[in-house]
């Protein structure tokens, strides 16, 4: 049999389910993603950057693995959770807890850090695994009102409990690397790389859930439990993993959080971060895995241009009021519904378009 | 005991705001099964529009609470015609997360306006002395809101019933494809659910401001509280969330009572209600009176 030039593919000429369930269609496709990744990893060599831009970037990357698992629950699973945050603030909150516990210096927090993100995501599965236990009873997108339940309990968790600090801020210490304390003026590149490693290790995790036997009923339960039913699969226990699994990027996400910012606050984990990252995950592109990427750095940006916008505003405008809290969920929610109105597939999808547009060039048709 | 009583009474007071405001969502839900997310934003709105028209534009509030009711009515019309009429056929999880954003957007208008930070109070338009009734305080207000609560609730009953505009809406809730059959048309009663729920919403918003002031986190965390309410008394049962809009009020005031204080608890009112929704949804997934689906996952 010929196998399909792997490097000259204008389309998709699959003949087996082994090249279909390939990571990478083509091998330009890979060679693009190992440049992509050369890029990002050599770039702060070449361009200073100041803190603020610095920390910008941090954050995208931490919300980009976030948004691997709400993609997971709303685009993969057919499920809108609106508690993100609050699974992202039980991982920060189990980093900033044992710091609260054990000392912010505690070699656990500062040798171990690894060790405690995990322990993080798999806080934060837990979680995820309770939150989506009414998924073995229910059809239909009632699981919706559970996670935001979830968002207010942990709300009033982390806002009225002691050992939570009343949701004032909790620290947590600086990290060692091998090269001794990350200082000041080190921290930002350090996690910058930290996040980097993070997102491109949960990114392959992801693809790779998507390619074995539980990705496929995911997708096959989404689009129709009863025939998936029918086909062996147990919708609710498959809805009750992808939740689980969602939690444990959550968690994870929001302890590398915790790291970056050098402590837990409350107001970062609140009902209208939960919509930020799903305006995230609708604008990048439900159901596609590039979108998680596209979507978390388009509403960052977008947060940038709101925030200076707001700032431009209050100096012209005799208002005491602060113009950011009204303009930013204003233009997030703006961004949702337009996206689902006019582009429901996203920002993943321009970026299809213009490689397939790539791929038959210069024969259009 | 009094306290008991009086705790009783003024959860009957907040329940039948509950209850008026759970209609209009499950309402929404009936007829078109989307949950509405910005239904507390709804509530928001009409009870700022009230303030607006009583305080600003000098309307005696009687008045004003009416003409309130009439802007939500269009309001609620016309967002369904914006933005929810062009989805239809789309999946519902799209029409869901697009009143998720329109949670967000009208979020984001109230805290543009001076309303979205100050703490505001209606005029007091009734007697401030409380009627007493066995060492029982209920204020005129309460219960001026109480009676029209009620009123609104058995209008609605009776339009559901006997008015060919709310038979329809119920048939469609039933059957949308054997509707259409018999010549309803199915997105003119979309957006009369969603004006009606406009409607109901504006008049919990109106009775909630005067009673406890007009606070945007305070409206913020009422609107909420309806998604428990609706959970409980089952999405689809509008005696349901009646029923369950009475319970809920009551099960905040005796937290509020009598867990408050003891084994340092504090503000449980906000906790209990999200407790219930994910043990109903856990042990009795369609509420109290909610249509019981007979396939299983």
């Amino acid at each position: 049999m010929m196998s399909a030039n792997r490097w000259m593919a204008t389309g998709n000429y699959f003949t087996t389910y082994r090249q279909e369930q390939r990571i990478f269609a083509t091998h330009v496709d890979r060679l693009i993603f190992a440049l992509f990744l050369v890029v990002l990893f050599s770039w702060p060599y070449f361009i200073e950057l100041s803190t603020k831009y610095m920390l910008v970037i941090d954050n995208i990357l931490i919300a980009v693995i976030a948004v691997y698992g709400l993609n997971l629950i709303t685009g993969f699973a057919g499920q809108i959770s609106v508690g993100h945050a609050a699974f992202m603030g039980v991982g920060a909150y189990t980093v900033a807890s044992v710091a609260g516990v054990i000392g912010d210096r505690h070699v656990l927090i500062t040798h171990a850090w690894p060790l405690m993100i995990l322990l993080s995501g798999f806080m934060g599965a837990a979680m995820g695994l309770i939150v989506g236990l009414p998924a073995l009873r229910l059809r239909h997108l009632y699981l919706l009102m559970a996670t935001l339940s979830f968002q207010l309990i942990f709300q009033w968790v982390i806002g009225s409990m002691e050992f939570f600090n009343q949701g004032q801020f909790m620290y947590v210490g600086r990290v060692h690397w091998f090269s001794g304390q990350v200082s000041r003026s080190q921290h930002y590149m350090f996690w910058y790389y930290a996040l980097l490693v993070t997102v491109v290790v949960c990114g392959l995790g992801f693809r790779n859930i998507l390619r074995t036997r539980y990705g496929r009923s995911l997708v096959a339960v989404r689009d129709n439990d009863r025939a998936a039913d029918a086909m062996g699969m147990h919708p609710g226990f498959t809805k009750v993993f992808a939740f689980g699994l969602a939690g444990f990027f959550a968690g994870i996400a929001g302890a590398l959080q915790a790291y970056l910012n050098r402590g837990a606050g409350f107001e970062t984990f609140t009902l209208h971060e939960s919509i930020q990252y799903l305006a995230m995950t609708i604008v990048g592109g439900l159901g596609q895995l590039t979108g998680c990427i596209f979507g978390p750095a388009a509403i960052r940006l977008l947060d940038l241009q709101v925030e200076s916008l707001a700032r431009w505003a209050g100096e012209i405008l005799p208002s005491s009021l602060d113009l950011a809290t009204g303009l930013r969920p204003l233009s997030f929610g703006l961004v949702i519904v337009l996206f689902l109105i006019f582009e429901p597939r996203g920002i993943a999808n321009w970026w299809r378009i213009m490689r397939s547009y790539v791929k038959l060039w210069p024969f259009r048709y | 005991m009094t306290y008991f009583f009086q705790l009783v009474v003024s959860g009957i007071v907040v329940g039948s705001i509950y209850a008026l405001a759970a209609i209009g969502f499950v309402l929404i839900y009936k007829s078109s099964r989307v949950l509405n997310l910005a239904h507390g934003q709804l509530i928001a709105a009409g009870a700022y529009i009230t303030y607006t028209l009583t305080v600003y534009c000098h309307i005696p509030i009687y008045v004003s609470f009416v003409l309130s009711m009439i802007l939500t009515f269009f309001l609620a019309m016309s967002v369904e015609r914006i933005f929810l009429r062009r989805l239809i056929g789309e999946p519902i999880i799209s029409v869901i997360m697009v009143t998720i954003g329109l949670m967000s957007i009208i979020d984001g208008v109230i805290y543009l306006t001076p309303f979205g930070s100050e703490n505001l109070s209606f005029p007091s338009f009734m007697p401030s002395q409380p009627v007493v009734f066995q060492g029982i305080y209920i204020s005129y207000t309460q219960l001026a809101g109480v009676l029209i609560t009620f009123l609104l609730i058995g209008v609605f009953s009776w339009f559901f019933r006997k008015s060919t505009v709310g038979i329809s809406m119920r048939a469609v809730s039933d059957d949308q494809m054997a509707s259409m059959s018999i010549g309803i048309s199915v997105p003119r009663v979309f957006g009369l659910a969603w004006a009606t729920a406009g409607l109901t919403a504006a008049a919990a918003g109106g009775i909630l401001g005067n009673i406890v002031g007009l606070n945007f986190d305070t409206l913020h965390a009422f609107g909420i509280i309806v998604f428990p309410v609706v959970i409980l008394g089952g999405l689809d049962s509008l005696p349901g969330a009646v029923v369950a809009g009475i319970i809920m009020g009551l099960i905040q005031q005796f937290a509020s009572g009598y867990l408050d204080g003891n084994w340092g608890l504090s503000g449980t009112a906000s906790l209990l209600p999200y407790i219930v929704l994910l043990v109903i949804l856990l042990f009795k997934p369609h509420g109290l009176f909610g249509t019981h689906e007979i396939e299983r996952v």
